[in-house]
């Protein structure tokens, strides 16, 4: 294998603002390519000014999904520089990805067809708010509410208390994900052929992606999932338990489980009572079955069951605030917390490692248009 | 591309059980992948059991949203001669193998990376484990909801003072399905350049913290860890959901300009000139007054109808919709989103991504247990 950076040669142009097509572009970028962030002159990227923290004028946002990316500023109302832009692409670029609103590529003449017409080999992706066509397709589109259209809303948090938004991007994030699949995917068909593609992503159906298990079991019993707070549907107990000092997920799922789960408790004869006999019988009376084991929970800390729960096979976990987390030994284990080679921030790396080897973090994010000259100054341009 | 998808001629065999594995080799068996789940006979794949059965037991709805498109191999890992032809079959004929099972049990039937990848350099290995595979966790088993509560993704989800709550989907396992998938078409590509193939190692764990990206960066940056917000989204004011007199909707009202348009839908542009409320900063240190103010409006009048006067005036906005909404709406079916086999049997939905204007379709349902365990074996 060699190298935890298999994309390097591969130029990728990120025309993007905000999270989606910046996610995308940014795993693109930590895989080795080299990305351009093409940026408005002035206030650049919206996502630069989502803050604080800032760290030189950088959102830790920005920060966060931008690093190893080269930045340059293209004013779009001046027909000299889009031209530019244009050449840019024609004559150095593997990949385009963007997240514009609807039609404004293709105003703008930057868009697919116009692209790969000279260009056959260009792969382009498109990030959409709610697709290529429907009724919504020219909406635009944000996370939250993606969150609340595609379902998700429906079935996070409590069941009677008001809609809770999964809280970090999963939409953006998502489908800055399956862009980078698709262009990957698409890669390989031009390592075949030769020939580029066009792939289309969107938030919207990230969204409904996210409910494929929801869907298929709709789809079956017709039963409309709902809310479970910490738990899951079906499976009791399955939850998170409040201790002494702060909750534990606790996950007996099968009658095994439970039995040992009952003894860690000492509370032996809960195995013997009809109501809790079965996983369905402990569905049925959940109520009942955790007015009995909550008290017991709450009496010592979550260490003092974590040890004993762990000793006797029961699956467990406390929930973590981003603080522990950062800060507990399996997270330095795995050196996915990367320092920056400068004295910026740390910062989380890619969730992968190639031939055991985790992308390394070598430069932080760009100041707005700090490589005009290397990228635009090129002399290829001029040919 | 529209009489071929781009992972044609590419062989995945999946050693995996459960969501993560499945959903990633579901995603390349969707993009045209053979894919060859490889299952332990009589029960197979432990999510054959989970939810209600369609068309028989035999298909649950986990398993039916997670493996369409493959084939099923039975292998009984108790016979050395049965192990050994899998061994066989996957040195000689795979280009990338994907395998979740518990920590050690592939070094036993001597199916590790290090073990195929010695008589198959150009093999794609991908592990996805519960914690990864160094630290003091790696040999802890891992599920989606334990991963949500120790990788920090319940600290920022439901509200301040309430217990508790877990992603309503499995955003965990499936995300390692979609990280899984993109190192192994990233080591894909680099094999094309330099013959070699690459092991690849995803886990539970650091989905979770991918997950919580932005959000360590933010704590570096302040030294505090993030909060629970609801339907919030922290520092932007308004931008969460109302409660009308039918229903919930999402208002995105998140700049001056489409604060002053939202002001003058409510019926209320004397909002947009309070001094509480000019700009986002201060419309977030005030947001509980605004809250206030804007629920007493809205919670008069039915969703539809102020869907109606935030669209006419743009300001984003959507209803909270449960399944049956979102399978429904004329947007998921216009995109195509579900699709069916050609046998009419399975309904299934969709890869969220096009190639060409075309979503890879669907043709056949998920395999029975065994189904293929001739055809690909028996030779």
């Amino acid at each position: 294998m060699a190298t935890a950076q298999p994309l390097a040669g591969l130029r990728a142009i990120e025309i993007g603002a905000s999270v989606a097509a910046p996610y995308g572009a940014w795993i693109l970028a930590e895989l080795g390519a080299e990305v351009i962030k093409v940026e408005r002159p002035g206030k650049g990227d919206d996502a630069r000014h989502w803050g604080p923290p800032f760290w030189q004028d950088m959102a830790a946002m920005f920060l966060a999904i931008n690093r190893h990316k080269k930045s340059i500023t293209v004013d779009m109302r001046d027909d000299a520089e889009r031209a530019r832009l244009r050449t840019l692409i024609i004559k150095t670029a593997d990949v385009v990805i963007q997240n514009m609103r609807p039609g404004k590529v293709e105003a703008l003449g930057l868009g697919a067809d116009s692209l790969r017409a000279e260009k056959p080999s260009l792969i382009y992706c498109n990030m959409g708010a709610f697709g290529k066509q429907g009724p919504f397709k020219d909406r635009p589109g944000y996370d939250p509410l993606m969150q609340a259209f595609g379902g998700l809303m429906s079935v996070t948090g409590e069941a009677g208390q008001p809609p809770v938004r999964v809280g970090t991007s999963i939409m953006d994030m998502g489908t800055g994900m399956w862009a980078v699949i698709g262009i990957l995917s698409a890669l390989r068909e031009r390592e075949n052929t030769g020939a580029g593609m066009t792939v289309d992503a969107s938030l919207y159906e990230t969204s409904v992606g996210w409910m494929t298990t929801h869907i298929a079991k709709f789809g079956i019993d017709g039963v409309v999932p709902g809310r479970h707070g910490s738990g899951v549907a079906g499976i009791v107990p399955y939850q998170a338990y409040e201790c002494a000092d702060g909750f534990l997920v606790v996950a007996a799922g099968n009658d095994a489980l439970f039995k040992a789960l009952a003894g860690v408790l000492d509370l032996p004869h809960l195995t013997e009572d009809a109501r809790f006999r079965g996983n369905p019988d402990r569905v049925k009376n959940a109520a009942d079955l955790n007015a009995l084991i909550m008290p017991v929970f709450k009496a010592e800390p979550r260490a003092h069951w974590q040890e004993k729960l762990d000793a006797a096979g029961i699956p467990c976990g406390p929930t973590q605030s981003t603080a522990e987390v950062l800060d507990h030994p399996q997270t330095r284990a795995l050196g996915i917390v990367q320092d920056p080679p400068n004295d910026g921030p740390a910062l989380s790396g890619l969730p992968l490692s190639f031939g055991g080897v985790r992308p390394p973090l070598t430069r932080g994010g760009p100041a707005i248009g700090e490589h005009n000259e290397e990228i635009l100054g090129d002399p290829r341009l001029d040919d | 591309m529209t009489d071929k998808l781009p992972l044609a001629g590419i062989r995945v065999v999946e050693l995996g059980t459960s969501v993560a594995a499945p959903y990633g080799t579901w995603i390349l068996a969707t993009m045209g992948a053979e894919v060859i789940k490889i299952e332990r006979p009589g029960t197979g794949d432990d999510c054959r059991q989970w939810g209600p059965p369609s068309v028989s037991e035999d298909f649950r709805s986990f398993f039916l949203a997670l493996n369409a498109m493959k084939k099923s191999v039975v292998v009984d890992f108790t016979s050395e001669e049965e192990v050994a032809r899998l061994r066989k079959y996957i040195v000689e004929n795979a280009d990338i193998v994907v395998q979740n099972l518990r920590a050690g049990l592939v070094e036993k039937f001597g199916l590790s990376a290090d073990d195929l990848m010695a008589e198959n350099p150009r093999l794609i290995y991908c592990h996805s484990a519960a914690f990864g595979t160094e630290g003091p966790y790696k040999d802890r088993p891992g599920y989606d909801p334990l991963m949500q509560a120790c990788g920090g993704v319940m600290s920022v989800n439901g509200e301040e003072g309430r217990p508790p709550a877990r992603v309503g989907t499995s955003i965990i396992d499936m995300g390692t399905g979609m990280w899984n998938t993109i190192g192994v078409l990233t080591a894909l590509h680099q094999r094309n350049a330099t013959g070699k193939g690459c092991r690849v190692d995803a886990s539970l764990y650091e989905t979770a913290l991918g997950w919580m990206n932005y959000h360590a960066a933010g704590y570096f940056g302040t030294g505090v860890p993030a909060k629970r917000v609801g339907s919030r989204a922290p520092g932007i004011a308004p931008y969460q959901a109302f409660e009308c007199s039918d229903g919930y909707l999402v208002i995105a009202g998140a700049n001056d300009r489409l604060f002053r348009k939202m002001a003058d839908a409510l019926g209320h542009p004397e909002w947009a000139d309070d001094p509480r409320f000019v700009s986002n900063p201060s419309r977030w240190e005030h947001i509980e007054a605004l809250c206030e103010m804007m629920d007493a409006v809205l919670s008069k009048h039915p969703r539809a109808q102020w869907q109606d006067k935030l669209d006419t005036a743009g300001v984003p906005n959507a209803p909270t919709q449960s399944i049956d909404e979102a399978v429904a709406h004329p947007q998921t079916l216009a995109l195509g989103m579900l699709q069916e086999t050609d046998d009419q049997i399975f309904k299934l939905l969709g890869l969220p991504l096009r190639f060409d204007g075309n979503r890879p379709p669907q043709p056949i349902g998920p395999p029975a247990l065994g189904e293929h365990t001739k055809e690909i074996l028996g030779d």
